[in-house]
């Protein structure tokens, strides 16, 4: 499972090996008294060519973390590189390119353009821009995937976990600096899944990818190189070579320890407190279900 | 459920918003037109009333012409002082009043009013009924004095002391030495007062001549009674005796027709607006129950059943038909208004505060705006009751899409086939009454099959239309074209909106386009002279023109046209009343005639007349046949038939029978008339530009009448075409803002259906710029698919009324390609238009929220 960083692409003028950077990131809603932290004054760093999972119970900001950084979303204070590009304060049109050209996402569901095919959807990225994707890098991608004789599908008459491996294949296609996978598995059952994040494990691998998985399965969090745990806004903890159990066993404790985690004594950490609190629930049951993702794992 | 109904109108209230302008639009049109009519109506009967004598005797007009002939009916004013005599009679005035007359200034230009009402002269005297009254000045004494209206005095600019020319049986010029206003309603005439002896001797050519007798009742003394005492006094054989009332109803009648213009206008907006309207209400209620699938399911997994559910939707509609017709009423009102203030400018100054709205026009708005409301909401409800309980549970499937068209396909194929065979008969029917029928009968087949049919043929042909735009416009007009495919039912509901319009539009247009054709062929084939003089309105001009034309300086050979009205018995016992044209016997140097039997020296000789062959044909009537002629104020000949001409069916224009004579007969039988038209050639040795130069010179002082050649006259009759294009056009302007409200429509629920798609989109790196092209394209598709839909129907319905009005003389075909061109480059304006707002809302979305949208 180790990652060989030395593999992935050369020329890169980044040498400390970041794909992305962000430092003191906040992002704030609302505003005045009901103002909620969901992202406070985080500092991260994604390495280059290593497949990086973000954890955190719900309303943990993992989802805020990753707009943010992929430039879908404003920040409220702080920077965000892509590469050495500075992308908070761009402009719409500049960040919409940068999307386009240098980043890839997947996301939880609803990934492809329900009226193209899946060639068309995995090149949509390209033909936007106007460029002429590689065809040697595209038939490598889609043998991979194997979605060879998937091609002329639309994703209507694609399986929930081939339409994922399309989805896939489109954020390779480009060869873009850093893929955002949102939550990819959440929709497929175990075995979709598991296919499903071995392709990200072999982009990262064989092909060199870059890869943030936001997830609050246990399970997936294991394919990953480095886990990050978000909690009420930040960055709580970071586990390398993960595995399911030691995941599970962390935001046990994590979720045990919250009430102390949040224990800041400014006013804001309060209401990010008391915004967490609500959460209860939510997280609860995003355990047993990855218990029982786990047991399936066990099964097959 | 009715708060749950009621809930579900509240919240859709921006997309009923589109449907409502739909049945605004239909239900201020149907109230402005009924407010207008009933207010002009009710403004001149007060009027009519307010003038009309308690008795008038006129003569009597029993042929009455739908060509004007110039000759004013007289009779004669002793007749008053036997009048007086009559038991019960207070007092009687004789009335002059002469409408065929022209009065110019000292330039040369025509005081009538431009609106195409009539240029009164009468004579002034001060009853309790005139409608004026001197306001400054002196009344009218002497040949060369005169009183002006002031409507006209202010808008023609001519004052006190002012010299104008009037051109009536006699030219004589007059001063005004006073101004009359009106007290009452200005129809709209320009009126000139003179003193009763100048009126008779110069308007009507006799001392002793006058119009009508108006007799005042004594007090006490009812109308009715004296009005069949004075009957008996002089017969009814030459006069014409009514009583106030009747005189007031016919002069309503009379101006009825002018009224009935307007309204049927109005009506063919509100008709054209309703018809629109119905496709525009029909989607929006089907996107609106597709949208509400699951929450219909639900309403019937909590136990509604589906009469709830259909009763939920109807009582939507009917809402939405009582706002949009309570807010149609009062654009109605705004409407009217308008339409006042617009007949004020024509000079027709109606008084906006004695609007009258009677209660048929809120009853009519109502029953108009939600009928219609409910009709075409009748079938998305039942669709609504159809929505399984099992729908509240499945995925988000939008209903409808999948549903098969097979029974459209049916259906469409069915009644379009029935369609193509009436037109298809019709083009071939020999007769015009059936045809014509077939015809009718093919367009509203052809057009429900294609609206049937519509949703099949939008993958066909938006495949062809979108087939090169992946290549232009690249992954965003490949999508583009797919999601104007991706819902065949909707995507060809809102065409229909557009196709219904430029259906219209395109018959319309190949309609006027051959009929200018045919006039071009037949003015080539028929008009010989140099040049034409006629009036502008063409009715008669007075004679001097003629005289003066004669004598113009290298003007030739001058044959005069005269019109009369007469009767015909025919030998199949049939009296036919029309209008016979005569001729001066050089015919044949200007004109080409066609003659089946017999020629020009035949037709136009003394006794002689000529009529058309198929006519003749008709009614038994042979050369030689002697026939019984009826003229005005019962002056009977027998002319015997001497030609029979072919006129190509073009029997038009009051004109029925093609009967033509000599002019002598015309003088003859007629005396007083005056001439239609004059065709003038020029004088050996002089050339055709010299002799337009003279004849300009010569009518300098006669605005009313234009020398035209052959060219001129083409240009003439085009623009009289034109006229009823424009209304066309007006029709389809009001046919496409209705069918673009449904465009946008379509567009903004599409928008919102694929939020999530567009976050997609945006989030891979899809522009805002491209975004806003998608929809642009999908739109522009959507409407030109619309387009080449109705344009293609329009063409053959175009087509097949040629054939049918070829029978009537309409022989040419022309298809007027530049505007069909023009109308496809519009209607793809039209989309893009559309989808400016759906464009920019969707291009404003925000990514995230798009993303997570459920």
């Amino acid at each position: 499972m180790s990652t060989p960083a030395a593999e992935h692409a050369v020329g890169r003028r980044d040498a400390d090996g970041v794909a992305a950077r962000a430092r003191g990131l906040t992002k704030a809603y609302g505003s005045g008294e009901t103002t909620v932290l969901a992202l406070d004054s985080v500092d991260v760093d994604i390495a280059r060519g290593r497949f990086t999972a973000v954890m955190g119970p719900s309303g943990s900001g993992k989802s805020t973390l990753m707009h943010c950084l992929a430039g879908l979303d404003t920040v409220s204070a702080g920077q965000v590189w892509l590469g050495d590009t500075e992308i908070t304060g761009l402009k719409d049109r500049e960040l919409t390119r940068l999307r386009r050209d240098r980043i890839g996402f997947m996301f939880q569901s609803f990934n492809l353009i329900p009226t193209l095919n899946a060639a068309e959807n995995i090149t949509l990225p390209m033909d936007i821009a106007g460029q002429k994707p590689d065809q040697k890098w595209l038939d490598q991608v889609i043998d991979t995937l194997g979605l060879r004789d998937r091609l002329k599908h639309r994703p209507a008459q694609l399986s929930g976990g081939q339409q994922q491996r399309v989805a896939c294949a489109r954020a390779l296609a480009s060869r873009p600096e850093l893929i955002f996978a949102d939550e990819p598995t959440g929709n497929l059952d175990s075995r979709a899944g598991l296919e499903v994040l071995g392709f990200l494990r072999e982009a990262v691998d064989d092909l060199g990818q870059s890869v943030v998985m936001v997830t609050h399965d246990p399970g997936a969090a294991a394919h990953s190189d480095v886990v990050l745990f978000l909690g009420d806004g930040r960055i709580v903890d970071e586990m390398e070579r993960p595995t399911a159990e030691a995941v599970l066993e962390r935001m046990r404790h994590f979720s045990g320890s919250r009430p102390t985690a949040g224990g800041a004594s400014d006013d804001v950490a309060v209401d990010v407190v008391l915004a967490a609190d609500s959460d209860d629930a939510p997280l609860g049951a995003s355990l047993d279900a990855s218990l029982d993702t786990l047991d399936t794992f066990d099964k097959d | 459920m009715l708060k749950a109904t009621l809930r579900s109108f509240l919240a859709h209230k921006g997309r009923l918003l589109l449907s409502a302008l739909a049945v605004v639009l239909s239900v201020a049109f149907v109230a402005g037109s009924l407010i207008f009519s009933d207010t002009v109506t009710r403004t001149f009967d007060r009027l009519f009333a307010s003038t009309a004598a308690d008795v008038t005797v006129s003569p009597k007009n029993d042929l009455k012409s739908r060509v004007a002939t110039g000759a004013t009916p007289t009779l004669a004013a002793s007749l008053a002082d036997r009048l007086a005599k009559v038991d019960g009679v207070a007092a009687t005035h004789v009335d002059v009043s002469v409408e065929n007359l022209t009065i110019v200034d000292r330039e040369n230009k025509s005081i009538g009013p431009t609106s195409g009402a009539p240029t009164i002269a009468t004579n002034w005297q001060v009853t309790k009924r005139s409608p004026v009254k001197l306001t400054s000045g002196h009344a009218p004494h002497g040949a060369d004095e005169a009183l002006l209206d002031a409507d006209t005095a202010k808008h023609k600019h001519v004052a006190i002391g002012d010299t104008l020319t009037v051109q009536a049986e006699r030219t004589f010029p007059v001063r005004i030495v006073g101004i009359a206003t009106f007290t009452t309603t200005n129809p709209g005439a320009a009126l000139l007062f003179l003193d009763t002896p100048t009126a008779q001797t110069n308007l009507l050519g006799s001392r002793d001549a006058a119009t009508s007798i108006a007799v005042d009742a004594a007090p006490g003394v009812a109308d009715a009674p004296l009005k069949q005492r004075i009957a008996a006094q002089v017969g009814t054989g030459r006069y014409e005796v009514k009583t106030a009332d009747e005189q007031a109803k016919d002069a309503a009648a009379q101006l009825g027709g002018f009224l009935d213009v307007i309204k049927y206008v109005m009506l063919g907006f509100a008709g054209i607006a309703v018809l629109v309207g119905v496709f525009l209400i029909v989607n929006t209620f089907s996107m609106l129950i597709a949208q509400r699938t699951r929450e219909l399911g639900l309403l019937r997994a909590l136990g509604a059943d589906r009469r709830q559910v259909r009763r939920s939707v109807l009582t939507e509609a009917l809402l939405l038909g009582l706002v949009g017709s309570t807010l149609g009423l009062a654009a109605g009102i705004g409407l009217a208004l308008g339409l006042i203030r617009l007949m004020s400018a024509f000079g027709m100054n109606l008084k906006s505060t004695e609007m009258v709205i009677g209660w048929p026009t809120p009853v009519t708005s109502y029953v108009v705006g939600v009928g219609v409301t409910f009709v075409a909401a009748y079938l998305p409800a039942r669709r609504a009751a159809g929505v399984s309980p099992m729908a509240a549970l499945s995925d988000a499937e939008v209903a409808g899409v999948g549903r098969p068209l097979r029974t459209r396909a049916l259906v469409g194929s069915v009644v379009g086939v029935a369609g193509a065979a009436a037109l298809a008969g019709c083009a071939t029917a020999s007769k015009t009454a059936t045809s014509a029928s077939l015809l009718g009968l093919g367009v509203v087949l052809t057009l429900i099959a294609t609206v049937i049919a519509g949703p099949l043929l939008v993958r066909p042909v938006i495949r062809v239309l979108g087939g090169a735009f992946p290549a232009l416009f690249g992954p965003v007009g490949r999508m583009s074209q797919r999601n104007a495919l991706r819902n065949p039912r909707r995507t060809g509901a809102t065409a229909a909106a557009l196709m219904v319009g430029l259906a219209l539009v395109g018959g319309m247009s190949v309609a006027s386009a051959s009929m200018s054709k045919s006039f071009d062929h037949q003015i080539d084939k028929t008009l010989g002279s140099d040049f034409v003089i006629q009036n502008s309105n063409f009715v008669p001009f007075t004679r001097e023109i003629t005289d003066k034309v004669r004598a113009t300086e290298g003007a030739g050979l001058v044959v005069r046209q005269r019109f009369t009205p007469v009767a015909v018995r025919l030998p199949d016992g049939k009296r036919v009343e029309t209008t016979a044209a005569g001729y001066d016997p050089r015919l044949d140097d200007v004109a080409h005639v066609t003659y089946t039997q017999g020629d020009t020296a035949a037709a136009l000789g003394a006794g002689r007349l000529s009529m058309d062959a198929t006519f003749a044909r008709d009614h038994g009537v042979r050369v030689g046949s002697v026939i019984p002629v009826e003229f005005p104020a019962e002056r009977k000949t027998e002319l015997t038939v001497g030609a029979l001409t072919d006129q190509g069916g073009s029997g038009g224009f009051g004109m029925q029978g093609g009967l033509v004579f000599g002019f002598g007969t015309v003088e003859k039988y007629v005396p007083g008339g005056q001439d239609s038209a004059l065709y003038v050639n020029a004088a050996p040795g002089t050339s055709p530009d010299r002799l337009r130069a003279h004849l300009e010179q010569t009518l300098k002082p006669y605005p009313q009448v234009q020398v035209r050649d052959q060219a001129d006259y083409k240009k003439l009759v085009h623009d009289q075409i034109a006229v009823l294009l424009y209304l066309v056009y007006a029709l389809l302007g009001l046919a496409i803002v209705i069918a673009v409200l449904g465009v946008v429509n379509t567009l903004a629920l599409s928008v919102v259906e694929r939020t999530r798609e567009i976050g997609l989109l945006r989030a891979i790196g899809l522009a805002r710029r491209q975004l806003r092209r998608m929809i642009r394209l999908e739109s522009v598709v959507i409407a030109v698919f619309g387009a080449v839909l109705g344009l293609a129907l329009g063409l053959v319905w175009g087509v097949c009324v040629q054939r049918v009005l070829a029978l009537q003389g309409m022989k040419s075909l022309a298809i007027p390609w530049t505007t069909i061109v023009a109308v496809v480059v519009g209607s793809a304006v039209v989309g893009i238009v559309a989808a400016l707002l759906p464009a920019l809302r969707a291009s404003r979305m925000n990514v995230l929220a798009a993303i997570a949208h459920e």
